[in-house]
């Protein structure tokens, strides 16, 4: 594979103006915090500035800056073990973090006040068996200053069938609606989605998209985790893609998926791989079976040049990157650029 | 917000008991072996009398309240952070003090059940005659006594996996019964078995408890019940910094 770093990095660059560095020696970050300075209502719901969570020697978060603004659904995108999930967990304060700075709503993560106004759904976390959806949610719904309606939230995640059965008899994909219904009991204003669709059914997924979307009409935050690109497609307004815990790019959903270049051409081609990536303009080269995946950022200018050296060029398609081809893209160029 | 927080009491409460009452296959042994043991060793063994009847019932009434405590804490917590369960709670705005209130609370009623059968045997079955006053005093002891062994549990829910709490539960739990003299008095036992049992706190509020009945002692040696209430709360204050620090280590 050869890639071109420099119009990648470009890219990277201008969709993250700031630039990830450790604080220097002597710098107290907590007084330049813009975490910290204004408390107005329509400032960050989460704000993190230089946030590191090390676990023995291995750092889980790196240098983490983000902030997310009130208002609408951001994925935290990522391959196993990038941190996604730690950086919930800070949020919540159930992790504390090794360094940095992390606000939830102008306040300590785990602080009472914000614990009121957040819902969550925790990747590996199951309920007790012997009590039934109903009371599971009858029970949650007494922590929360102003729950939402217990028969509405049944039957929003569809679960009113279910209710009265023991948790231990439900399907998977019914306890996981549980789990859900109970990260949105309390009316939060910001939730927590933790992989919440991983193994899920298509009914159980296709419910749980409808309440986030509906959610975030009423202008609720949602923060969720996914290696699933389509769900961040289909559901996100903004993605940030983290890798062994950095940041490596955070813009608006269809901005991400433009990173991977222009367009991805698509051909049998003679022509090696080494040359093709030679070519101006192309990000990447791969062969992928009979085809040779072509990503340019000039998909036109690349074609005439290919189209001139190689005759035999057949199966042509030109198309634009999906999410995951730019998230593969991504990923590929970040480990070899870091080492 | 303190109604809130107390009407997340009840509700945990009710969680809790219905958690109990769904499984009886865990609660109806803790509840019925105190009563089978008072009615084996206070009646139906040779030399079985009155004065067996009052020792067993001081020390069987310690016996009763240690099941609940420590399984209830040990083996519940532990299973419900085992599963997550407890994460998703911290991330919630549960108050602690209504998930362990209530949990200490359902503690204290199964302590209860598993006292009454082993007061009525005493009472009527073997006849002890004591004033009013001794038996209250009693109670309060019997229920007092959850608060050590509730912190074993806690210390061993905090620590260990759910499969390991069960293990560790019933060692502690047998441990406590038969060493701490509950079953059959202490001074039976070897001198060097005896030396560990004085460390136990099941040894030490089981003499509270004799000495409120001033049940007649098995040796000649007399009975300081300021002492033994000395070492009990010094004892207590050292497993409430271990559960502290088990369940502080939690969020790291």
């Amino acid at each position: 594979m050869s890639l071109h770093f420099n119009e990648l990095s470009q890219l990277l660059a201008r969709l993250q103006p700031r630039k990830v560095q450790p604080p220097r020696k002597g710098e107290c970050t907590i007084m330049n915090s813009s975490c910290l300075q204004s408390a107005s209502p329509n400032t960050s719901v989460i704000c993190a500035q230089g946030l590191s969570k090390k676990f023995d020697k291995n750092y889980a978060l790196q240098h983490i800056d983000l902030s997310i603004k009130s208002g609408g659904v951001t994925a935290i995108l990522g391959a196993n073990g990038a941190g996604k999930t730690t950086f919930i967990l800070c949020c919540l304060g159930l992790r504390k973090q090794s360094s940095g700075i992390l606000t939830i709503f102008g306040d300590a993560p785990g602080s009472i006040v914000s614990k009121r106004r957040i819902g969550v759904m925790l990747q590996d976390a199951d309920l007790p068996d012997l009590l039934t959806p109903r009371e599971h949610i009858t029970l949650f719904a007494s922590y929360y200053p102003n729950p939402a309606n217990i028969d509405e939230i049944l039957n929003t995640c569809k679960l009113t069938e279910f209710a009265d059965k023991k948790y231990r008899k439900l399907s998977g994909g019914q306890k996981r609606r549980v789990q859900f219904a109970l990260a949105i009991i309390g009316n939060p204003d910001l939730v927590f989605l933790d992989e919440p669709t991983t193994g899920l059914d298509t009914d159980t997924r296709r419910m749980l998209w409808d309440v986030v979307r509906k959610l975030a009409k009423t202008g609720r935050t949602i923060i969720l985790t996914t290696h699933y690109l389509e769900e961040a497609d289909v559901l996100a307004d903004r993605v940030v893609v983290v890798k062994a815990g950095r940041i490596i790019a955070d813009g608006l959903t269809a901005e991400i998926r433009e990173l991977a270049g222009g367009g991805l051409i698509k051909c049998i081609s003679n022509i090696s791989e080494e040359r093709i990536g030679d070519y101006p303009d192309v990000v990447s080269v791969r062969q992928n079976g009979r085809f040779t995946e072509i990503n340019s950022l000039n998909p036109t200018s690349t074609l005439r040049i290919l189209l001139s050296e190689d005759q035999t060029v057949s199966e042509l398609i030109v198309s634009k990157p999906s999410l995951e081809e730019a998230f593969d893209t991504l990923n590929n160029t970040v480990s070899e650029s870091t080492v | 917000m303190k109604s809130l927080a107390l009407n997340a009491f009840f509700y945990e409460c009710g969680a809790e008991i219905l958690k109990a009452v769904r499984a009886p296959e865990y609660i109806l042994p803790t509840l019925l072996m105190p009563i089978a043991f008072y009615l084996l060793f206070a009646f139906a063994l040779p030399g079985a009398g009155d004065n067996n009847a009052l020792y067993f019932l001081a020390t069987y009434g310690i016996f009763a309240v240690m099941g609940p405590s420590i399984f209830g804490f040990g083996v519940g917590v532990a299973n419900e952070r085992d599963r997550g369960w407890l994460s998703i709670k911290r991330a919630s705005p549960a108050p602690a003090i209504a998930y362990l209130g209530a949990k200490i609370t359902v503690t204290l009623i199964f302590a209860s059940l598993a006292l009454i059968p082993i007061y009525l045997a005493a009472g009527f079955g073997a006849g002890i005659a004591l004033p009013h006053s001794v038996w209250a005093l009693l109670l309060g002891l019997h229920l007092m006594s959850v608060i050590p062994f509730i912190l074993i549990g806690l210390i061993v829910g905090f620590s260990l996996g759910s499969n390991g709490a069960v293990a560790i539960s019933n060692i502690v739990f047998l441990a406590m019964a038969a060493l701490g003299g509950l079953w059959l008095p202490i001074f039976l036992f070897p001198d060097a078995l005896q030396k560990i049992s004085i460390t136990l706190p099941s040894y030490q509020l089981a003499e509270i408890a004799l000495a409120i009945v001033d049940a007649p002692t098995p040796t000649d040696s007399l009975r300081v019940p300021s002492e033994n209430i000395t070492v009990v709360v010094i004892m207590t204050i050292f497993l409430a910094s271990l559960a502290y620090l088990a369940w502080a280590r939690q969020r790291n």
